[in-house]
């Protein structure tokens, strides 16, 4: 049995797979402990049967944003124990005359120099001083840190000053992690601030997986989900925690690849809104990757699926400023006191305005197990309607566009922006309201089809039991095209491929279920970005065409530079199939009519048809309007679009104007 | 047509994801560091009199400047369709030389253009006596290449006379024609978001909304301006040198509340001095810009409603009106964060919770020339320095940042070492510097480089003899200093210099720390009137 399990804020979800029977199973859960609710669950749907687990944990994410991590110790090179904390020496917020910087990871008493240097070519230019080393593991020892972080400048170039002082802190009993195996990249803030959060992250991390281990059954076997959209084994997760980092929204984009992939759509764009904001991520084929990725003020370096998060979602508040705009969130109402319908909330937000166009159904919100007010919202819309001379109802469609506007700026963000065209996407719409808004966001951006996936509440579970285990590796060897031939490249990778089969073959991979693939980090020459290039006979060429792609421009008279070489290492395992409906009619069934309701599109009332969305067919066809509930979301189909279910269930709105 | 409050918030949003879209466009494809790796640029859309609708700004300095170069741009050169005029002429829309802005025209089918896109970026080298461009100067011309505007682009061709002409005179030929095409680049992104913008909604309601957003953000200014007790303010504080013997250079200002109004009248100021310190009038604007957009504690277009409200009283042949042909390569960097210090000191006095103690006030410009053995080609470095920021009535100041009038990245060391021969032997908090207080000033940064060739070095800083003040009791920050050490032997350096290095040589950098807030131990926060001492 293959089980997904996904730890949110609010729930824990679990999906699996037994020979043909799928199934979910949702859980509060329980954040002063994340292993209750899984444990709890995991006993539930498998019981004694033999498990295969993937599992998806916030332990490190929360730890960094919560600042509850392992007391973490950082070894430098003397006169640079403070570049963690200088950065880039910006300010995040231009006008804040007051700006602090996030809380320091690690404290000035916890960092240490000691004497020593590395030059760019890799020559030692001072050996390191071991006598000033054993002192400052003497201090460490002393200072109970739990975890040390070490990062010399240019260790990826020669990483034995590293390598001798984890020799020196043999079997002290403190976790260490050296930054040219994390991150064996140039930049020496960036490598050192992946390097500590690993090291603050790493103790919690495998107590928590070592506590699930000790209480799962003989046999059974626990991977977790990375940022990087593949799994890897517990044990590696607690070498690497880092690479588990804002994994959370990974699940949902490797659901919808793989999903997209049965139903025929490789080009996708994921939109998962959720209650307080709203992830967008582009699947172009494969998912895009970025190693540009920061959290809590520090920069976290290792590749990660490239998702674009915005402040907007269900929960997000709407409010009119001094100046007379009408801004929706970031301020969310969040789970308590919530929206306004919800019964306690005082102020609009995004959900009230779907509930007060009609486009929500109170009975079948939550298989109806939530009550929603709809009588509270009269006095609160017509009182904010009067203060900006709009009439309730244009303040509710306003509210949406609004928020619409937001997702779609984030949209642009990772297409248009990094020039690609979203009318040759499908929109991959879920989460809790990602069907209310995926049609109209479409519209906007002329996405010619939405797909809603099946249980689209929980495709983060489900994309974690259909992910490859990946394994990513890189290292920087600032080349440039003529001090550089094709056979020195083999060379470089070479290293890397061992390790990666390696380490694969350690998860268990027989050599044919597992894919190399290797990626060169190139810029031109002066430039102080890399792009990603997949490296092919012919990767200069393949660079200049995909820096025109992304930056609108070539230059082959310019020098190109090969700074880091990647590779990614992916074992493919046995993956769930799904089966394929039969056809049937266009009409959907009399069963699947739940009635008909007035709903606001357009500043018109439309008598709109409420369809029970596990009763349609594959082939059945929905013009809009019409609205489709099902436990844990709700599809709005407008007057603008044309929905059918396709053989696997999911639901296709095409835009018709 | 009438102004909707739901439209006003999605043009808010349309019309920053055009100049934030360019800045994306320009900042990836330009080639220097300097403009990539520490992003000091700025990109903006302009209505069709050159009234600013949104500016993504990464560098405040550029915020009052960028207004004034499309209104050169318009009047000196008639544009038609898929021209570009570029400009750094400060007594033309510029502000200092390297300070390089390209404008366009958005044609929307009318005979004039509808709108102007612009954007602005700061050049390693535009010649000049010396290697960076930011010279111990004495004339503008001794700064670097003069560009009145021109037209770069001509019917969508870079006219390769003008390219050639510009490149000849520069040190680093092939980085900037990299840097130009970027931000020919970062327009055309922007020409195209703007087209179809006016695609999507027709001129008549994209023309009627970017008015409406100057309105939108000059109400919230005015909202803000309110908020602060009617009176007049006097504030003033100096400028260390000008690098030829002027010491004391002060900047002195009266600012007056009355209502929704504000004037800031700097006519006290010293007359304009020989060194490079001079600021043009765009200075003076784009720091009172600054303050107040700062003031404003939410989410506004930065355009210009934003001025309106305010008036800014300056006498030409100032400091902070400087005339032609002073020379200003260091009043950008330099006078302009003073003149914040000013602006902060005099409204301090008004709202003593809001305003924090002075910032380092300088950006430690330190360029660094010569020929690189490993390569045997030139190169030229320029970087400028964080420092303390001052402390506030709820904390301390931070530590090692940027403040105010700029916020560009620092150069990795790796990335130095592998681009110069430097070897950075130190890159470390000032602790200790910040004034003391109730909370204390942030502390300023040590970077030291040890020269592996011989090369020449040009510093321009300020703080390094007049502290940065604290406020209601808090202690000064402490001064920063410039240190060559030769042979073992450390010589200290005055605030601007130009000097020859040799191979070995170590060049140290010492920033200020910001100043301090309230008394220490007094833990009443009681914050009356404040004298500032000088």
């Amino acid at each position: 049995m293959i089980i997904g399990v996904d730890t949110g804020g609010t729930f824990t979800d679990f999906v699996f797979k037994k020979e043909d029977q799928w199934g979910v199973y949702k859980l509060l859960s329980t954040p002063d402990n994340p292993a209750r609710a899984v444990l709890t669950g995991l006993d539930h749907v498998g019981g004694k049967e033999k498990q295969q687990i993937i599992h998806g944990s916030t332990v490190a994410t929360n730890a960094i944003l919560e600042r509850k991590g392992a007391r973490t110790a950082l070894i430098t090179n003397k006169g640079f124990e403070d570049v963690i904390e200088i950065g880039r020496q910006n300010r995040s917020r231009l006008y804040d005359l007051a700006y602090r910087r996030e809380p320091q990871i690690v404290p000035p008493d916890l960092r240490f120099g000691v004497k020593g240097r590395v030059l760019s070519t890799g020559e030692e230019h001072a050996p390191l001083d071991a006598e000033e080393a054993r002192k400052v593991i003497k201090q460490i020892e002393r200072s109970r840190a739990q975890s040390v972080a070490v990062c010399f400048i240019f260790s990826f170039a020669n990483p034995s000053h590293e390598e001798k002082i984890k020799e020196l802190l043999g079997n002290t009993g403190i976790a260490v992690s050296l930054s040219h195996e994390i991150l064996a990249e140039f930049r020496e803030f960036e490598r050192t601030s992946t390097t500590v959060l690993n090291a603050y992250v790493v103790p919690k991390m495998h107590n928590y997986l070592g506590k699930l281990m000790a209480e799962m059954a003989e046999g059974n076997s626990l991977s977790i989900m990375q940022s990087n959209g593949g799994s890897i084994s517990a044990e590696t997760a607690m070498q690497e925690s880092v690479r588990t980092i804002l994994s959370g929204p990974a699940g949902g984009v490797v659901g919808g690849l793989e999903i997209g992939k049965i139903a025929g759509h490789t080009h996708l764009i994921t939109f998962d809104m959720g209650g307080t904001s709203t992830d967008v991520s582009l699947i172009d084929g494969s998912f895009s990757l970025t190693v540009e990725s920061r959290i809590s003020g520090y920069p976290l370096k290792v590749p990660m699926i490239d998702i674009h998060t915005v402040g907007a979602g269900g929960g997000s508040i709407a409010a009119v400023d001094v100046g007379g705009s009408l801004k929706v969130g970031p301020e969310s109402s969040g789970a308590d006191p919530g929206p306004i319908c919800y019964g306690k909330g005082e102020q609009i937000t995004v959900t009230d305005a779907n509930l007060y166009l009609g486009r929500l159904i109170p009975e079948h919100f939550l298989g109806g197990t939530m009550k929603l007010q709809r009588n509270r919202l009269d006095s609160f819309f017509q009182q904010m309607a009067q203060k900006i001379g709009l009439s309730p109802m244009e303040l509710a469609e306003g509210i949406l566009s609004v928020a619409n506007t937001a997702m779609e700026k984030a949209i642009r963000v990772i297409s248009v922006e990094k020039g690609y065209d979203p009318r040759e996407f499908v929109l991959f719409s879920f989460g809790g309201a990602g069907g209310m808004h995926g049609a109209f966001l479409a519209r906007l951006l002329n996405i010619p089809k939405v797909l809603v996936p099946q249980n689209p509440g929980i495709l983060s579970a489900i994309g974690m039991i259909m992910a490859d285990v990946i394994k990513d590796y890189s290292f920087t060897v600032m080349r440039n095209q003529l001090n550089c031939t094709a056979d020195q490249l083999s060379d470089f990778f070479e290293d890397l491929e061992k390790r990666g089969l390696k380490d694969l073959s350690k998860e268990g991979f027989a050599k044919k279920n597992i894919r190399l693939e290797r990626y060169l980090d190139m810029r031109y020459e002066g430039q102080s970005y890399e792009i990603i290039v997949p490296l092919e006979a012919n990767y200069i060429d393949g660079f200049h065409t995909l820096h025109e792609k992304t930056y609108g421009y070539r230059n082959e008279d310019k020098m190109v530079e090969i700074v880091n070489i990647r590779l990614r290492a992916r074992g493919i395992p046995a993956k769930p199939r799904f089966q394929q409906a039969k056809k049937v009619k266009r009409q959907p069934s009399r069963k699947a009519y739940l009635g008909e309701r007035e709903v606001v599109f357009d500043q018109k009332k439309r008598k709109t048809q409420i369809i029970a969305r596990d009763r349609l067919l594959n082939g059945n066809r929905i013009p809009g309007p019409a609205i489709l509930v099902e436990y844990s979301s709700t599809i709005v189909i407008p007057p603008f679009a044309d929905a059918h279910v396709d053989e696997y269930g999911n639901v296709i709105m095409e835009i018709v104007d | 047509m009438k102004e909707n409050p739901i439209l006003l918030e999605v043009f808010k949003n349309r019309f920053s994801s055009i100049s934030e879209e360019m800045g994306v466009t320009l900042n990836r494809t330009a080639f220097s560091p300097n403009i990539k790796e520490r992003r000091d640029s700025s990109c903006a859309i302009f209505d069709r009199d050159g009234a600013m609708i949104a500016q993504a700004a990464h560098i405040p300095v550029h915020l009052g400047s960028m207004p004034m170069s499309v209104k050169s741009a318009i009047e000196n050169v008639a544009m038609e369709d898929r021209d570009m005029v570029i400009l750094n002429d400060p007594f033309k829309g510029g502000t200092h030389l390297p300070d390089i802005t390209v404008v366009a025209p958005v044609f929307a089918g009318e005979k004039a253009p509808s709108f102007y896109v612009a954007n602005r970026a700061h050049h390693a080298d535009v010649g000049g006596m010396s290697a960076g461009s930011m010279p111990l100067s004495t004339t503008l011309f001794q700064e670097g290449i003069i560009i009145p505007p021109l037209k770069l682009v001509e019917k969508g061709t870079i006219d390769r006379k003008l390219m050639s002409f510009l490149l000849n005179n520069v040190r680093t030929p092939k980085e900037r024609e990299g840097d130009f095409a970027a931000q020919i680049m970062g327009n055309i992104t922007g020409i195209r978001r703007t087209r179809e913008l006016i695609e999507k909604y027709s001129l008549k309601t994209v023309t009627f909304y970017a008015k409406r957003l100057m309105e939108y953000a000059e109400r919230v200014t005015r909202h803000m301006i309110t908020e602060i007790p009617d009176g007049t303010y006097t504030f003033e504080d100096f400028m260390d040198d000008d690098g030829f013997g002027n010491a004391k250079v002060r900047i002195h200002l009266s600012v007056t509340i009355q209502g929704d109004r504000a004037t800031l009248d700097f006519q006290k100021s010293s007359p304009q001095v020989e060194g490079s310190i001079n600021g043009v009038y765009a200075i003076t604007l784009s720091a009172v810009l600054y303050v107040f957009r700062a003031l404003v504690n939410q989410d506004i277009p930065t355009n210009a409603g934003v001025l309106r409200p305010i008036t800014v009283l300056t006498r030409r042949g100032t400091v902070v009106d400087a005339q032609f042909p002073a020379a200003v390569a260091g009043g950008n960097v330099e006078t302009s964060q003073r003149i914040v210090d000013v602006i902060l000191g005099a409204l301090a006095q008004a709202l003593p919770e809001r305003i924090p103690a002075a910032s380092q006030g300088t950006m430690n410009n330190v360029t660094i020339g010569g020929i690189d053995p490993r390569k045997g080609i030139p190169f030229a470095y320029y970087e400028t320095i964080g420092g303390g920021m001052g402390a506030t009535a709820e904390s301390d100041g931070e530590s090692g940042v940027h403040s105010h009038m700029t916020n560009t990245l620092n150069t990795p060391i790796e990335a130095l070492e592998y681009s110069y021969p430097f070897l950075v032997t130190e890159y470390s908090i000032r602790r200790g510097t910040g004034g003391k207080g109730l909370h204390k000033g942030g502390d300023g940064i040590v970077r030291e480089i040890h020269l592996q060739s011989d090369g020449e070095i040009t510093v321009l800083s300020e703080r390094r003899s007049l502290a940065p003040y604290g406020l209601h009791g808090g202690e000064s920050g402490t001064v920063g200093k410039n240190v060559i050490v030769r042979d073992g032997k450390a010589m200290e350096k005055p605030g601007k210099f130009s000097s020859a290095l040799k191979k070995d040589d170590i060049v140290r950098i010492k920033t200020p720390g910001g100043g301090g807030y309230g008394e220490k131990g007094d833990r009443s926060q009681e914050t009356g009137g404040m004298e500032h001492r000088a």
